[in-house]
């Protein structure tokens, strides 16, 4: 499989702070691939690597083919960044700031391809309402504009979702399928963990290195599931593994029964079962 | 190409705060405006005009020095100076494109400053001589907008600029000869204030207003305005990092 970013060995220090601790991983073209982990895990400080704004200390790294420090220009054609902060201009508007990152770019009818984007997140009637007007949603939307303008190859976007209601973030996630589905590369930072879920593979950061690295439903299948069953009125309850396999097992063991009245399964959430694993990682 | 970009973004931004685009072209007008009230108490046997126009020039410096800085650590802070260099732009384009937008700010506060001083203090300057000293405190304006570009790398917020204010500008209050002549001072003070930039406008500005005077004993201090302007963009280039 093709992959869009190959990172073998990175490491990154500030001073005598460690910051990635010998980082391996690859993405492939296409998917959308989260970067999940607690506050100061390393997760912008790894993004911004990937985008050339912080020199490795050690270790290789590969975005499209190219170097990120020493071919940066030209990556930079190929790749779009939106940074955890908002990161526009209050006093322009909403279209004023796409059209001014977007010139730094060789765009060809740029004006008819502001258009577009802001139609792809529904701020075409805000277009020329300024910035400072906006929601902290509706700069986010304004942002990821920002980057999409010159169709990115990759899209590095660094807690896109932070602190924007829920109708909101589905809404971001359903628009981050559309892009992949597109063939854009989407490496996507969270410390939500139940993001999780919307990504195609999943690596959790903590303190630097990489904890686990997995899809999210092997994740999921990696916690465990409650099951409660009332048999004759008694109600107990088992802990099985979160897999279909394991259910069907269990529920194989207990047969079909008249006395059994009610069966209820309750799979451990997505952040419980990545919490567990950083915590499980804090304890080692 | 692309300064031009970042220039027409700067100017769009600054006409777009009102509030900020009023004050920095009020603020000079009523400096001036006190300026000319404290004259008036003056006793008649002081030259104010060796005063005037100086001060006028040191007000324009500070106040393009301050905006500059402010609103470059506003673009750190804020993280769009991090998406204009990762979206494309290059130093030299930001730098350029600043220098050439406050440099727009800086031209009508040169203008307005050197206007008011004229009428106010009643100044009979030829047209020659008001241009050149129009010129004087835009050069002037160059350096502080190079100055505030370079000073803005070392803070991380708006906070930080404020300990430059007495570190760059009070030193040229008292020392750049614009109230007594340097040769007066201490030898070190002397060459302390030689080297603020301040000093070699106050030298033109001095020479210019004389009755008669040589525009060839201003070559000197030009030449060092403009080496400044060079080695300040140097300096604010070689500050301003791409990478961390």
């Amino acid at each position: 499989m093709n992959h869009a970013i190959e990172i073998k060995d990175l490491t990154k220090k500030y001073g005598q702070i460690l910051a990635l601790k010998s980082i391996t991983l690859n993405v492939p073209v296409g998917t959308i691939y989260g970067l999940i982990g607690p506050n100061g895990a390393g997760k912008t400080t790894l993004i911004k690597a990937l985008v050339g704004a912080v020199k490795p200390s050690s270790g290789h790294l590969n975005v499209l083919g190219m170097n990120p420090i020493n071919d940066k220009w030209a990556l930079r054609q190929k790749i779009g960044y939106m940074p955890q902060s908002a990161a526009l201009y209050e006093d322009l508007s909403a279209k004023q700031n796409i059209l001014f990152f977007g010139k730094a770019q060789k765009i060809e009818n740029l004006n008819q391809k502001t258009d577009e984007v802001l139609q792809f997140v529904e701020l075409t009637d805000r277009a020329n309402d300024l910035v400072r007007n906006f929601s902290g949603g509706m700069k986010k939307r304004v942002s990821l504009c920002c980057a999409l303008i010159h169709s990115p190859e990759i899209l590095f976007l660094d807690e896109p979702t932070a602190a924007i209601d829920p109708h909101l973030k589905l809404q971001s996630w359903n628009l981050f399928r559309k892009l992949a589905n597109s063939g854009v590369t989407l490496f996507i930072s969270t410390h939500l963990m139940d993001e999780a879920m919307h990504c195609d593979k999943v690596t959790i950061l903590m303190n630097g290195e990489i904890i686990a690295v997995d899809t999210p439903q092997k994740i999921i299948e990696s916690g465990k599931t409650v099951l409660t069953i009332k048999d004759n009125g008694v109600i107990t309850t088992r802990t099985i593994a979160s897999t279909p396999e394991g259910l069907a097992n269990e529920l194989l063991k207990l047969g079909l029964r008249a006395s059994i009245t009610e069966i209820s399964a309750t799979p451990d959430t997505i952040e419980n079962i990545v919490l567990n694993i950083i915590k499980k990682n804090q304890i080692h | 190409m692309k300064t031009f970009i970042v220039a027409n973004r700067v100017l769009k931004q600054l006409k777009g705060d009102k509030r900020l685009l009023i004050l920095s072209i009020v603020a000079p007008l009523i400096i001036i405006y006190f300026l000319k009230l404290l004259f008036d108490a003056f006793p008649p046997n002081v030259p104010i005009t060796n005063f005037t126009i100086p001060i006028g020039a040191l007000v324009v410096h500070f106040l393009s020095f301050l905006l500059c800085a402010i609103l470059l650590v506003q673009e750190r802070t804020k993280g769009t100076l991090e998406r204009m260099l990762i979206g494309g732009y290059k130093r030299s384009s930001i730098i350029g494109g600043y220098t050439l937008g406050y440099l727009g700010l800086a031209t009508i506060q040169a203008a307005v400053v050197l206007i008011e001083s004229v009428w106010l203090f009643d100044l009979d300057y030829s047209y020659n001589v008001l241009i050149l000293l129009f010129f004087v405190i835009w050069l002037l304006a160059v350096v502080s907008v190079m100055l505030g570009i370079f000073i803005s790398t070392f803070a991380r917020h708006e906070g930080h600029v404020f300990p430059f204010i007495p570190l760059l500008i009070l030193p040229s209050i008292f020392l750049s000869g614009l109230l007594i002549n340097t040769d007066e001072l201490p030898q070190w003070a002397a060459f302390v204030g030689k080297c603020l930039p301040l000093h070699y406008a106050v030298n033109i500005i001095h020479e210019i207003i004389k009755p008669v005077f040589l525009i060839s004993e201003t070559y000197f201090d030009f030449a060092m305005l403009g080496a400044y302007v060079f080695l300040l963009w140097l300096c604010a280039s070689l500050s301003l990092k791409e990478t961390e």
